[in-house]
């Protein structure tokens, strides 16, 4: 196994009384790409503020490299901040300064000469896509040349470590989407860990390989996609974080349905699969051999990270519905009964 | 309109001109240090010396709260140590400097205070160091906003020099309290007030647009 880059070790923070981070623990791999997803007051900046060293936590480890950051004195600490690339939700970016002189500002802290600073300045932003603006100043450019401006900047130093807070919360559904695969990209080209701070469980669904969710300080979940929703039935603190992503209940069915079972009712269901090759093509097996009437209500299947996910929610009606969910629950990763919509002949 | 006239409001202009700009200038050398260190040292800011820095920030607000007018008087033996006379355009640029240091410090703090946090986080997280963040955030980023405040304290020790010259500083204000109040030559009068307001529009003026330069 290799080293961790990063280690999170029993990390707790209080703030005036208040628990802001409770025994957080975690260790990414060089090279992962990781998304830390919580409501607002999750914890989320804290964490974020520990990780890049500019805050220290009351207890526990944060090991960059396998270097404690907690016990290192201010001096060392902004020597270790320049091995750590940050990207800001709202840019940051100075205004009195050019692009280029932006991106420069890294390596101008880090005293490399002024050739090698414009080299690099020139090599980022041709790997930003914004080869030609290094002129220009921020206030010229869109939301989503100035987090690629952003993201140049991070990157300028050679970083161990990207991290991105809300990196794309400001900008629209299209530059979202440009600035992740812009971040996949980096990561696949120069096999740069990533981690991406966010609450809209759609950015880290698209982005991130492995998944943190924190919830009032805790870290409830470290896994991936599949890992979520297969315990998203589970665990009710997950289930906001998912509502964005998930097939929803459609609104007629919800009405109709009641949580008591009775005489002829269909149950409905909630059904996550993943795994190889297709879907199991249960509805087809359902009706011939339970002779049901089977029905997909919500949902279908998308691929993850390479691997086809099923999340829907499911209706099954009929004489021998029993011996079905049970069947069911035999091929499926997960499942989760919803309710009963009663029979009305 | 006499050249003799003509030529005593120009010479007065000049004298104007020497005492609000070099007063400007010290004021703008000294001031801004103390409202880069007031910034710096007030809460969370760079560094921590609350106690020092609410000392200067006391001192500051006490020079404010002298009118003018009457600085000029409780400062004469200074002046006379300094510029070795009390009386004259010179003289009076010592005064003028010591009432536009606390004006243009405070001036300079609120512009210095609106500098997004965001981007000293930035340069902080970037491994900058307090120096660094100074030199390259706190002032280019206030440049526009504390050239405003350089143009409003131009103006200010514009009207301050007026006041100078009640006490024989020279200068546009003793040739209209002069002329046009002990003399009753209300031409003088209204070409000094003519040329002051001209003065204030063209310094307005540059500042503005030097200013929207600078905002890109």
């Amino acid at each position: 196994m290799k080293a961790p880059i990063l280690e999170s070790r029993h990390v707790t923070h209080r703030f005036g009384g208040q628990t802001a981070l409770k025994n957080i623990s975690f260790s990414i791999e060089k090279g992962e790409v990781v998304g830390v997803i919580g409501r607002s007051g999750a914890g989320k900046s804290t964490l974020l503020r520990f990780l890049c060293a500019l805050e220290t936590p009351e207890e526990g480890q944060i090991l960059l490299d396998g270097i404690d950051l907690t016990k290192q004195p201010e001096n060392r600490l902004i020597e270790i901040r320049r091995h750590i690339g940050l990207v800001f939700q709202h840019f940051n970016l100075l205004t009195s300064r050019t692009v280029a002189s932006n991106i420069a500002l890294p390596l101008q802290i880090a005293g490399r000469p002024r050739r090698e600073q414009q080299e690099r300045v020139n090599e980022l932003l041709e790997l930003v896509g914004l080869a030609g603006f290094g002129e220009k100043y921020p206030s010229q450019l869109s939301g989503g040349q100035k987090q690629r401006v952003g993201i140049a900047r991070a990157l300028a130093a050679n970083p161990a470590l990207l991290l991105c807070d809300e990196a794309t919360s400001a900008l629209d559904p299209e530059s979202t989407t440009s600035i992740l695969n812009l971040l996949t990209d980096i990561n696949r080209k120069l096999g740069l860990t990533i981690i991406i701070i966010t609450h809209e469980m759609d950015v880290v669904r698209r982005f991130a390989r492995r998944i943190l969710a924190l919830d009032h300080g805790k870290l409830i979940e470290d896994g991936t996609l599949i890992d979520f929703l297969s315990d998203g039935g589970q665990k009710k603190t997950l289930q906001p974080l998912l509502a964005d992503i998930r097939p929803k209940l459609p609104n007629d069915i919800a009405q109709q349905m009641c949580e008591t079972d009775s005489p002829g009712a269909a149950i409905i269901m909630r059904v996550v699969h993943s795994g190889e090759g297709v879907m199991p093509p249960f509805f087809g097996a359902l009706a011939q051999r339970f002779t049901l009437d089977a029905a997909l209500l919500q949902g279908g299947v998308t691929t993850i990270s390479g691997q086809p996910v099923g999340d829907m929610i499911v209706s099954l009606r009929g004489e021998r519905r029993d011996e079905a969910v049970e069947f069911v629950k035999e091929l499926v990763k997960s499942m989760e009964v919803l309710g009963y919509v009663p029979h009305h002949p | 309109m006499s050249p003799i006239i003509l030529n005593v409001i120009l010479h007065a202009t000049l004298q104007t001109l020497e005492m609000v700009f070099a007063s400007t200038a010290i004021s703008v050398l000294v001031g801004l240090p103390l409202a880069v260190f007031m910034i710096v040292t007030g809460p969370n800011g760079l560094y921590r010396l609350p106690i020092i820095g609410r000392l200067v920030g006391i001192i500051v607000d006490a020079l404010r709260a002298v009118p003018f007018i009457i600085l000029l008087v409780v400062l004469i033996p200074v002046t006379r140590f300094i510029a070795g006379t009390s009386l004259g355009t010179e003289a009076a640029i010592v005064p003028l400097s010591i009432a536009g240091i606390p004006y243009f410090a405070r001036l300079a703090e609120v512009s210095l205070r609106e500098v997004d946090m965001g981007l000293i986080d930035a340069v902080k997280a970037m491994g900058g160091t307090r120096l660094t963040i100074i030199r390259s955030v706190l002032i280019p980023e206030a440049l526009p906003s504390l050239i405003g405040s350089l143009t409003v304290t131009l103006i200010t020790m514009v009207s301050a020099s007026a006041m100078a010259g009640a006490i024989g500083a020279g200068g546009l204000g003793d040739l209209a309290i002069r002329y046009g109040y002990q003399r009753f030559n209300t031409t003088v009068m209204m070409d000094v007030v003519i040329v002051l307001i001209i003065m204030v529009f063209i310094i307005q003026m540059v500042g503005n647009s030097l200013t929207r330069w600078l905002r890109h």
